[in-house]
């Protein structure tokens, strides 16, 4: 009989995170409404559970758990560009949770459970897992999405991304029950060497099916054109902090499992196999969602006069940029390029976040005309976030793109990579011209000055450092990701 | 006594899903399309299940366990959620959601 491979190590990130979570829930209940002490504990959880995965950094790709849970650079990389996002948005949230009366201790344990989610699902190795932590996550989301409860939009916009989010859950289980029929397995290592050989034909079609379904759960959930819709209206209605929580960990832990699923699990082998038949047509439909998502993201983005949908548009168009990267089968390229997102898409909002004031109240591009000089330490951060956003040299986000770009043309994707270019040149418009609202239009009334908090200094600083350190100077991260790439290309043979 | 064949089972859990997920395109009650979201779920476990009683294997039938445990979840959350909304609207009707224009 196979051994159980109980390791608690193996799970040192999630436990330590759903320890503080929970300790948190109960401080709030028993002496509630302390933000400082509930804050710093979740933070100082997240930092342990970034030692407890960096912890297992060394060692080569193992499985525990029956092979439920697998541990590999892959999964450490991605835990902790998660826990950098979840970081992130505490020091977001600091000065939103004062304005809005919220209780801390709740928002902060929800932040922690999605937080255990997204690791988790980093860290599957069985449809099983990947099903439970997708659900960690949505289900902590929601009630997030719907924070403030007074308010109508965040009401409606919590219905919308419970709604559809669910609808897409249930996609995604119906894939894994057909591709459990197709290979008599749930786990992804015996999956992948069930399809590198040939399979009959009832199997190929339930194999055919359950891919398919498997493709649109995670076309929900990494919000790719045709299942982009509920992106704008949930990233509207939320409140900002939840909305740049939204838009940046779950969508690295979305990629990841993609990875894990698609590019890993069921790769175009070149020998006559299942998995090269199914790879031929998930290669085709990804090619299509990849596209429709850059032209539609980046075209409609143009379009909007509210800043939280912009830059909805925006993350739908970089989820196009990223498919690239998983279709490349990259996973290093689309890690860093994640890394970069979830540091400059917060950078980004934050500011959204200070300048909304209570009750996100002001949201449209035109209500930061005169921000430019009149308070400096908000429009300059902000305007390097979007230039790194659009990708400009110097910045993270050029980096990125280029190392992204770069493996999809060598991978023979070319024509996707031009795509992508031209793109990123239209997504150069509605980036600047915030900024050029921001510096050179008069504003209408009196520009209030907006108080600074100090966690929100703390985040930009990271942020900032995080835009040029990455821009400038990438070679340490590239090679720490490229040593974790070969050996899990080693352990994989 | 022959027994029923596989592609049965797997028929009516392709038909539930259909129905499911069509109930969610037509009906615009939030609580009606909660249960029509509801009906995918328990089509894919049927899936599961079948597969499982097929293979003689136990995977299919864990994978159900977790799934309805999930599922009280979300309906827990969802039902809060729907509940939040008719507090402030006095309807159930999706459709007169729309201060976020779709």
């Amino acid at each position: 009989m196979e051994s159980l491979g109980i390791n608690y190590r193996a799970i040192g990130p999630e436990l330590v995170l759903t320890v503080t979570g929970v300790l948190v829930m109960l401080l709030e209940a028993f002496s509630p409404g302390k933000k400082v002490r509930d804050g710093i504990l979740a933070a100082a959880g997240i930092v342990l559970a970034g030692v407890a995965a960096l912890a297992l950094w060394e060692e080569g790709p193992v499985t525990a758990f029956s092979r439920m849970v697998i541990v590999d650079g892959f999964r450490v990389f991605f835990t902790l560009v998660i826990l950098l996002g979840t970081l992130l948005t505490i020091f977001v949230s600091w000065g939103f949770l004062d304005e809005e009366r919220i209780p801390p201790g709740e928002y902060f344990a929800l932040l922690l459970f999605g937080a255990v989610g997204m690791t988790l699902l980093v860290a599957g190795n069985d449809l099983m897992i990947l099903f439970l932590a997708l659900e960690t996550i949505t289900i902590a989301t929601y009630v997030l999405a719907g924070y403030r409860r007074e308010d109508l939009r965040s009401t409606e916009s919590a219905l919308k991304y419970f709604l559809l989010g669910a609808f897409s859950s249930a996609f995604l289980l119906y894939g894994i029950a057909l591709l459990y029929g197709a290979t008599r397995t749930t786990n992804l290592a015996e999956m992948a060497r069930v399809v590198s050989g040939p399979l009959g034909q009832a199997e190929i079609v339930l194999l055919m099916a359950g891919a398919a379904m498997l493709l649109i759960g995670f076309g929900f959930k990494v919000t790719t054109v045709p299942f982009h819709v509920w992106t704008p209206d949930v990233y509207e209605g939320a409140p900002t902090p939840v909305t740049a929580f939204l838009s940046t960990a779950p969508k690295a832990a979305g990629f990841a499992a993609f990875l894990r699923v698609f590019s890993l699990t069921f790769p175009p082998l070149g020998i006559e196999s299942a998995a090269d038949q199914l790879a031929s047509h998930w290669v085709a439909a990804v090619t299509a969602m990849s596209i429709l998502s850059m032209t539609f993201g980046n075209f409609i983005a143009i379009a909007q006069t509210n800043i939280k949908r912009m830059l909805a548009y925006s993350s739908i168009a970089h989820a196009g940029y990223v498919l690239i990267g998983v279709l490349a089968r990259d996973w290093a390229a689309v890690a860093f390029y994640m890394l970069v997102y979830t540091i400059m898409n917060l950078g980004c909002f934050a500011i959204v976040a200070l300048w909304a004031r209570r009750g996100d109240e002001r949201v449209l591009i035109a209500e930061y005309a005169g921000l430019g000089f009149r308070q400096p330490l908000l429009s300059f951060p902000l305007a390097i976030f979007l230039v790194s956003l659009a990708g400009f040299p110097g910045t993270a986000g050029f980096v990125a793109k280029f190392w992204l770009f770069k493996s999809a043309w060598g991978a023979g994707f070319p024509e996707l990579v031009i795509i992508g270019v031209l793109m990123t040149v239209v997504s150069v418009y509605y980036y600047l011209y915030v900024v050029i609202v921001m510096f050179f239009r008069e504003p209408k009334e009196e520009v209030p000055r907006v108080p600074l908090s100090r966690a929100f200094v703390a985040a930009m600083v990271v942020a900032l450092v995080g835009v040029f350190y990455l821009g400038l100077l990438p070679t340490r991260v590239f090679a720490v990701l490229n040593t974790a790439q070969n050996l899990l290309a080693i352990g994989q043979r | 006594m022959t027994t029923i064949p596989i592609s049965w089972y797997l028929a009516v859990a392709a038909v539930l899903f259909t129905i499911g997920a069509v109930t969610v395109f037509v009906k615009r009650n939030a609580l009606v399309m909660l249960l029509g979201i509801e009906l995918m779920l328990n089509a894919a476990n049927l899936t599961a299940v079948t597969f499982s009683s097929y293979f003689r294997e136990l995977a299919g039938q864990i994978l159900v366990f977790f799934v309805m445990v999930v599922a009280a979840a979300e309906a827990a959350v969802g039902l809060a959620i729907i509940v939040l909304l008719f507090r402030h609207r006095e309807t159930l009707n999706v459709d007169e959601a729309q201060l976020l224009k779709l």
